[in-house]
């Protein structure tokens, strides 16, 4: 175990608080992943209003875009692409649901967490922990981790609460 | 220059531990980075499922209701945290005490696992750890292993990856790291301080890193600010604006010791050095940059 402390001097410009942001998996890494051999076909669809209520009621979590990004394979299986914001994260994940509907795997795609409003700007989007001076660290490319308040993923795991309850009511039934 | 450019590294994340877990494999073919990475994340999911509070079929889950009224035969990755937690709960003469959980579903940080509330007066004495596996509680309590938890999930993925023949990565599991390999990882620390002129940078190279933040989902209960942690001994919140960060060979340790140091610091002090492990301790009213060291470095 071999370890230092550094304290890196923040522009007055930079952000105070740390944010967080980092990109695992783009959309074609994960469906070669989740569907390796597969052939995906694009399958968009807009959620109708009487979907929306119906998707809302069925499970419990409100749709926030009625956008339903959605990619079929010959099986029956499908990649969903959705995204989830919380107080303080946005978290673009895919899930791979087998030809029952059930849950095959679930990648986070990108995670961008922040403490304040600038989650929805570009700019805070690109920029990973602020810029700084007087340092020969790449911040952008050298610190991959953050520790301490632990990051949320409690809207995911209602995310995919409502992307079951999508499929049933707006996926396998347009198939029967 | 190609003789810089870092080997390849391949990180995948998901939703596990209550928090946001990434795996980072480096320098190796991207089929077997990704047959490892499975393989870490199913060595964490089987922790998930064995030591979540909140999930009603996990061994945590069955202790709560059960274990006052007759020993339950827990999973042997449960008993070892469970033996963990007694050794570091003895050595920091109850600082650290995963016999708390009733206090954090008082405050409304924890649902409640059962109807019947537990004895106020519990601690981790209570706790029983027999032969074959077996775990009886003396008096009604209610047991969180958490960060601990969290923390032996960590290890265990990098063990997981180990078998796999992977010899350089990093497994994340919300601030519960540890690092794999002879190149130095750089951890940002986030700290209670609402503003900063200093970014705080953890170089580290092969072991294991926890942060704890007194904040941590801290909320008003009954006029007072309580927070996930808690000190084993008094029952009370700690200070809400110190900001752990320990260093050691295993993330279940480590994660642990935060615990030890939130409490007491100087109580810590020996407890760390016993472990060879070294604590960075932030507060707004330490002086200089609000930074201290506690603990021996190996």
């Amino acid at each position: 175990m071999k370890a230092r402390l550094l304290l890196i001097p923040l522009s007055p410009l930079a952000l105070a608080a740390p944010a967080y942001a980092v990109t695992y998996l783009t959309v074609e890494q994960a469906q070669t992943l989740m569907f390796e051999g597969s052939v995906l076909t694009r399958d968009f669809r807009v959620l109708t209003p009487a979907q929306v209520q119906a998707i809302e009621s069925d499970s419990g979590v409100k749709v926030a875009d009625a956008q339903l990004n959605a990619w079929r394979d010959g099986t029956g299986g499908w990649f969903l692409l959705d995204q989830v914001i919380g107080k303080h994260e946005f978290i673009h994940y895919a899930v791979a649901l087998d030809a029952n509907g059930a849950v095959r795997q679930l990648e986070i795609l990108d995670y961008h967490e922040s403490y304040g409003g600038e989650v929805h700007l570009p700019a805070w989007r690109r920029q990973f922990i602020g810029k700084h001076h007087g340092s020969p660290l790449q911040l952008n490319s050298d610190i991959k981790n953050i520790s301490g308040a632990t990051l949320s993923c409690g809207h995911v795991t209602d995310g995919v609460r409502r992307l079951l309850s999508t499929y049933a009511l707006v996926l396998a039934s347009a198939e029967h | 220059m190609l003789s810089c450019s870092p080997p390849p590294s391949i990180e995948r994340a998901r939703p596990l531990l209550g928090t946001v877990v990434a795996v980072r494999v480096r320098g190796a073919a991207p089929r077997a980075a990704h047959r490892a990475i499975e393989q870490a994340f199913a060595a964490m999911s089987e922790i998930h499922r064995l030591m979540s509070f909140q999930e009603h079929a996990s061994d945590v889950s069955r202790m709560n209701r059960e274990a006052a009224r007759a020993p339950v035969t827990v999973h042997p990755h449960t008993f070892r945290v469970l033996a963990w937690a007694a050794r570091l709960a003895q050595l920091s003469q109850g600082l650290f005490d995963a016999s708390i959980g009733g206090r954090l579903v008082e405050w409304g940080i924890l649902g409640s696992p059962t109807d019947a509330l537990p004895d106020p007066r519990v601690s981790f004495r209570d706790i029983e750890l027999g032969s074959a596996r077996q775990v009886f509680f003396k008096r009604p309590l209610w047991i969180d292993l958490g960060g601990i938890a969290k923390g032996y999930a960590v290890d265990r993925a990098v063990a997981a990856l180990h078998a796999c023949g992977i010899r350089s990565a990093c497994v994340n599991a919300g601030g519960d790291l540890r690092i794999v390999g002879t190149e130095a990882e750089r951890v940002a620390i986030r700290t209670t301080a609402a503003s900063s002129d200093v970014l705080p940078i953890l170089e580290l190279q092969r072991g294991a890193l926890a942060t704890s933040c007194g904040a941590s989902s801290s909320r008003i209960h009954g006029g007072v600010r309580v927070s996930c942690h808690v000190s084993g001994r008094t029952r009370e919140a700690v200070d809400a604006r110190t900001t752990v960060s320990v260093l050691a060979a295993r993330c279940v340790i480590a994660d642990a010791l935060t615990k030890v140091v939130l409490a007491d610091e100087a109580a810590a002090a020996p407890l760390l050095h016993r472990f060879h492990a070294v604590a960075h301790v932030h507060h707004p009213d330490h002086p200089g940059s609000g930074w201290r060291q506690v603990g021996a470095r190996q």
